[in-house]
């Protein structure tokens, strides 16, 4: 988790928000998905995860409740507003054509 | 563990008591990382482990400038410029040790009575206290550091030196009955065994360099 994981990390509001569009969800949850997707080549630490909730749901891109399930398990958990919508799409034609010019940037003969 | 977990987690936000909201949320992640690594099958250390290094840098929340290093994680190895002196300041150390109980000899060669043993046994105590002063120096190191096969080498080396040592001492002592001087052969096994351990030990050190 080198170069790559510095790549992503470039995009951790945009996977976020993807993630909150499946569904509300919570921190280990969300967490636990990136890993699962990445087949454990990813993953995100407490502390980076937990401020870009704080930086999305100061942006009103977010929003949180507190819940639970099972006794004595108190979560936050987070939901998508449509702000937050409107953003995770716009993030996503981005990283879309970011993606395309990067292909086209680094594609050489032989090498498609 | 969880435990344990918990007081590391309120540990980390002592000295943020505004910060309770995020610590709760924090040690939930934390805890909920812990019981499914245990449901994996990870071992309770393992899991306490890697929950931890799952938290990451918590100044990233607080506001803070970035520490170098998250406070008081139990496994961390010691500092690197501790371990960079140590090395070479014990192996001068030992050399001078070593000097020392090469030389002892020379008083009692030079002038045959009492002031001659005198000397000679300030010499050794001189040697032993650098000796010792080097494995303290040493030893701080070793405690933290990996066995290296390099470490095993020498330890086999040392006990294989001192028995040669005992055993040559007895066949030396009862063939020639010189009691009183072939106990000599000790304070040389010490000097012997130290001059080995102070060309390793340099050895590694230009290697760390």
């Amino acid at each position: 988790m080198s170069i790559a994981g510095d790549l992503i990390r470039g995009h951790t509001d945009a996977v976020i928000l993807a993630r909150l569009l499946q569904g509300d969800s919570y921190g280990y949850e969300i967490n636990k998905v990136i890993s699962t997707l990445s087949s454990g080549r990813f993953e995100l630490k407490e502390a980076t995860l937990y401020t870009a909730f704080k930086r999305l749901e100061e942006l009103g891109h977010i929003a949180s409740y507190w819940g639970g399930s099972g006794p004595g398990a108190r979560r936050r958990y987070y939901t998508i507003t449509p702000s937050g919508r409107e953003a995770c799409y716009r993030l996503l034609s981005e990283w879309r054509e970011t993606k395309e010019i990067m292909d086209k940037l680094l594609e050489t003969e032989g090498n498609a | 563990m969880r435990a344990q977990l918990e007081q590391y987690v309120n540990l980390l936000f002592a000295g943020a008591p505004e910060a309770a909201e995020v610590k709760q949320e924090i040690l939930q992640n934390t805890l909920d990382r812990y019981d499914d690594l245990i449901s994996q099958g990870k071992s309770p250390e393992a899991a306490y482990r890697l929950a931890i290094s799952g938290i990451g840098d918590i100044n990233e929340i607080l506001g803070q400038p970035a520490a170098p290093a998250s406070p008081a994680v139990p496994a961390e190895p010691v500092s690197e410029s501790g371990k960079r002196m140590n090395p070479a300041s014990a192996a001068v150390l030992r050399a001078l040790g070593v000097a020392a109980f090469i030389l002892c000899p020379v008083p009692v060669l030079a002038e045959q009575d009492v002031e001659g043993v005198i000397a000679l046994l300030i010499m050794v105590a001189g040697g032993v206290a650098l000796m010792i002063l080097a494995a303290s120096v040493a030893g701080k190191q070793e405690k933290d550091a990996p066995r290296t096969p390099q470490e095993k080498l020498r330890k086999s080396l040392n006990s294989l030196i001192w028995t040669f040592a005992a055993v040559l001492y007895l066949i030396v002592s009862f063939l020639t009955q010189a009691w009183a001087v072939t106990w000599l052969i000790f304070p040389m096994t010490v000097a012997v065994n130290s001059l080995l351990e102070a060309i390793l030990d340099l050895k590694e050190a230009t290697k760390h360099e």
